[in-house]
């Protein structure tokens, strides 16, 4: 009966413990390739007896079995074509315990174009181990002793921030159709209360370069504040509430309440900021190189919107005393505010 | 003109010190956040106690050494996982099922290993939600050995949680034939009670309970006992039931998260999120008492959803799915966010059809306004005549 009262209990258990995992991470610069491997010291123990027994495993301990602990991840952990050095081990907390932090570097022959990693630590002990490996922005999970092959270069560096953050601003519709808003009357401006088709390309460009500094700055400060977590708003209210700052952009270009365009960038430019963190959440922020992240990919936004104000403005500037500019003016903000009304209906209480 | 130009500058000299700030900001926050929790450290004394594990048995490690010796000594690789099986259990620590999987590796990929290997195998995929493996694993052990009674009923089990009821019910008659009345009644009770027959299902199981006073799986059977009462929408009488389980044994940590449901539905978040309170460390109660604290605007409501994203999010680092359950629970409850519930609350249905199951799969769908989304629940629930006081309130809306 005493067993059967064991398996009848392990079918209601709630775990107190996540699973074995040891996490490696690892950056490369040239042939250089330095991180750490981070081991559970419950796991070390039951590999390598590192307790005496009673229980309690000591920081003594630990220290008198380093050795041991370095022989055995020297004899199971390589990376092709690069020798591992063996730093001195501290402790780190995770969420589940003190983890053995041991630093790694390992020179290679060349610099490698990717990494071919083997990890076999612990899967003899416990099936259901998993090495996590960190590295080039990626996290590969492995499951047992086979070799893992990485490649490295773009997907670890700022570029492929800015990478997302160009492909973020053209494939964001709401993002373009705000800006080009904001832009469309600079070529028609008020001289002495009167509206009258811009006279000088310079007036035009600062103009335009007003508001889009203003725009940057608002969501450049609501970006980082959201990404780094300061600031957390739910999903379906950023995204509602950018669909009416575009309704209200279109709006004020046909009711002209506010000349200041600048001021209607920099305040609503504040709300799309959030929505950007959260593609950059959604896209795995790293911990470690967040402010690089961050500043690629608010280069990448800058560099797409660039792009978009430099191909609008001269086309409006060439036609800004026709009529299908007037057509373009009225006819194109109201439709934008039409269409940005009901983006706004379908965030807020659809899909 | 002059005027506008000045304030033109002086927004944009705000904004400027605004970017600074928040730039600023980010570089002291966000390496704290990321790393807070993963500085390295050393300890300053080499006598601190850096980690607990159980007391190593001598005996254990004899044995470890011998199978070492000799790797085919099936009888001593079984007693070695069953060790770890019951580790796993007392500690609520999945680490030791995977020590156990280790020591079974010889025979672990096995079409037909040896019958005790059969029992243990199935014990551990089913904790991991491997149940068809599990299933096809008890079957076997059951035609090599027709009398075992564990088979039995740990293949009852597994077949109710795949909504196999026949399979369920033929492992509870022959549970009946092999296990004391007290076992086999809280095998099937659970079966009649979801086919409509709570009531019958609640007194025969409190008669068998009476009258096995002592036996300790009259405790076990109490908490079944519990959650018919919950399917009669009996709460109080559930409280009290669970409250007694719990008095007797404060370490289940299954029948404490049945209790905090159960307060939950009887509006009480403020004694749901005390009884979970200390216990932080199990999933299936943090998760409670972060709901619980979230429902009761309790002074720890942001500190505890921020523990259980942690959690979710580290679990599902090294690619696990095991807690979509609870995941969409909270989700749905704390992050109100219906949708996300529903996907989870679906992915976990066709993983496992518990009552629980069923009861968030609808709770999420009416949430969304899903109605064809809850058409597999609605579905079960018809075809196995399934009556439950809660999820009749959301089934009713959606039906």
């Amino acid at each position: 009966m005493k067993a059967l009262a064991i398996l009848i209990a392990l079918t209601a258990t709630a775990w107190a413990h996540k699973p074995s995992d040891a996490h490696l991470t690892l950056a490369a610069d040239g042939a250089r390739v330095t991180g750490r491997l981070d081991v559970a010291v419950r796991d070390l123990d039951g590999a390598l007896q590192i307790d005496d027994g009673d229980g309690r495993i000591t920081w003594g301990e630990l220290e008198a079995a380093a050795p041991r602990i370095a022989d055995y991840v020297k004899a199971r952990l390589s990376i092709e074509g690069c020798p591992l050095e063996l730093g001195t081990a501290q402790l780190v907390n995770l969420s589940d315990g003190a983890y053995w932090a041991l630093p790694i570097t390992a020179a290679c022959a060349h610099a490698p174009r990717e990494l071919s990693i083997t990890y076999k630590l612990l899967f003899d002990l416990d099936a259901q181990h998993r090495g996590l490996v960190h590295v080039a922005g990626q996290t590969l999970i492995v499951r047992d002793g086979n070799p893992v092959h990485v490649e490295l270069g773009e997907a670890t560096s700022v570029a492929s921030f800015v990478r997302e953050g160009i492909w973020h601003i053209f494939s964001g519709i709401d993002h373009i159709l705000f800006l080009l808003c904001l832009v469309l009357p600079a070529v028609f401006q008020t001289k002495q209360a009167r509206w009258r088709a811009a006279t000088s390309v310079r007036d035009v460009a600062v103009e335009v370069l007003e508001t889009v500094t203003a725009f940057t700055l608002a969501h450049s400060i609501t970006l980082v504040i959201s990404a780094v977590g300061l600031i957390s708003l739910p999903s379906r209210f950023v995204e509602t509430a950018i669909a009416l700052s575009v309704v209200a952009a279109a709006v004020n270009n046909l009711l002209r309440t506010v000349d200041a365009r600048w001021a209607v960038a920099f305040s609503l430019g504040l709300l799309h900021g959030f929505g950007f963190s959260s593609v950059l959440i959604d896209l795995g922020l790293p911990s470690r190189e967040l402010i690089g992240a961050l500043l690629g990919f608010n280069v990448g936004v800058e560099l797409g919107q660039a792009a978009i104000v430099l191909v609008a403005i001269p086309l409006l500037y060439a036609i800004r005393r026709t009529f299908a500019y007037q057509a373009l003016l009225w006819g194109g903000s109201g439709a934008v505010a039409c269409i940005a009304a009901i983006w706004s209906y379908q965030r807020c209480f659809a899909a | 003109m002059r005027d506008t130009g000045r304030r033109k500058a002086y927004v944009l000299a705000l904004g400027a010190v605004g970017l600074a700030g928040a730039l600023t900001a980010a570089a002291f926050v966000a390496p704290n956040k990321a790393a807070a929790a993963a500085r390295p450290y050393s300890p300053e004394h080499s006598t601190d106690v850096v980690a607990s594990v159980p007391r190593r048995d001598p005996r254990e490690v004899a044995e470890r050494a011998q199978l070492a010796q000799s790797p085919d000594r099936v009888e001593l690789a079984v007693a070695l996982a069953r060790a770890d099986i019951g580790r796993a259990r007392t500690l609520s620590d999945p680490r030791y099922l995977g020590r156990a999987q280790a020591t079974l590796s010889r025979w672990w990929t096995m079409a037909e290993p040896p019958p005790d290997v059969l029992l243990l195998r199935a014990t551990i995929e089913q904790s991991l939600h491997e149940f068809h493996a599990a299933r096809a694993d008890l079957d076997r052990l059951i035609a090599l050995r027709p009398d075992d009674a564990q088979a039995h009923l740990t293949r009852a089990v597994v077949a109710t949680v795949t909504a196999d009821y026949p399979a369920a019910r033929q492992s509870c008659d022959a549970v009946a034939k092999l296990a004391p009345p007290i076992v086999a009644v809280a095998c099937k009770a659970p079966l009649d009670a979801l086919g409509g027959h709570a009531a019958e299902a609640f007194d025969e199981l409190a008669r068998a309970i009476d009258d096995a006073h002592g036996d300790p799986m009259a405790l076990w059977a109490t908490t079944t006992l519990a959650e018919l009462a919950i399917q009669r929408g009996d709460e109080p009488r559930a409280r009290a039931l669970l409250e007694r389980v719990l008095g007797s044994d404060p370490s289940d940590a299954y029948t404490r998260a049945a209790l905090a449901d159960v307060l939950m539905q009887l509006h009480d978040p403020a004694a749901a999120s005390a009884l979970c309170k200390g216990y932080e460390q199990i999933d299936n109660l943090l998760v409670r008492r972060a709901i619980a604290e979230h429902a009761a605007h309790g002074p720890e409501a942001d500190r505890l959803a921020q523990m259980m994203h942690d959690r979710i999010a580290a679990a599902a680092e090294r690619g696990d799915r095991v807690h979509m359950r609870e995941e969409a629970m909270f989700v749905l409850a704390v992050d109100g966010d219906a949708h996300r519930a529903l996907v989870l609350a679906k992915a976990n249905w066709d993983v496992q059809k518990e009552l629980a199951d069923a009861r968030i799969f609808a709770e999420a769908a009416t949430a969304a306004g899903d109605r064809a989304a809850a058409t597999p629940v609605l579905e079960w629930s018809s075809a196995n005549g399934v009556i439950d006081a809660r999820l009749e309130r959301f089934l009713g809306g959606l039906r």
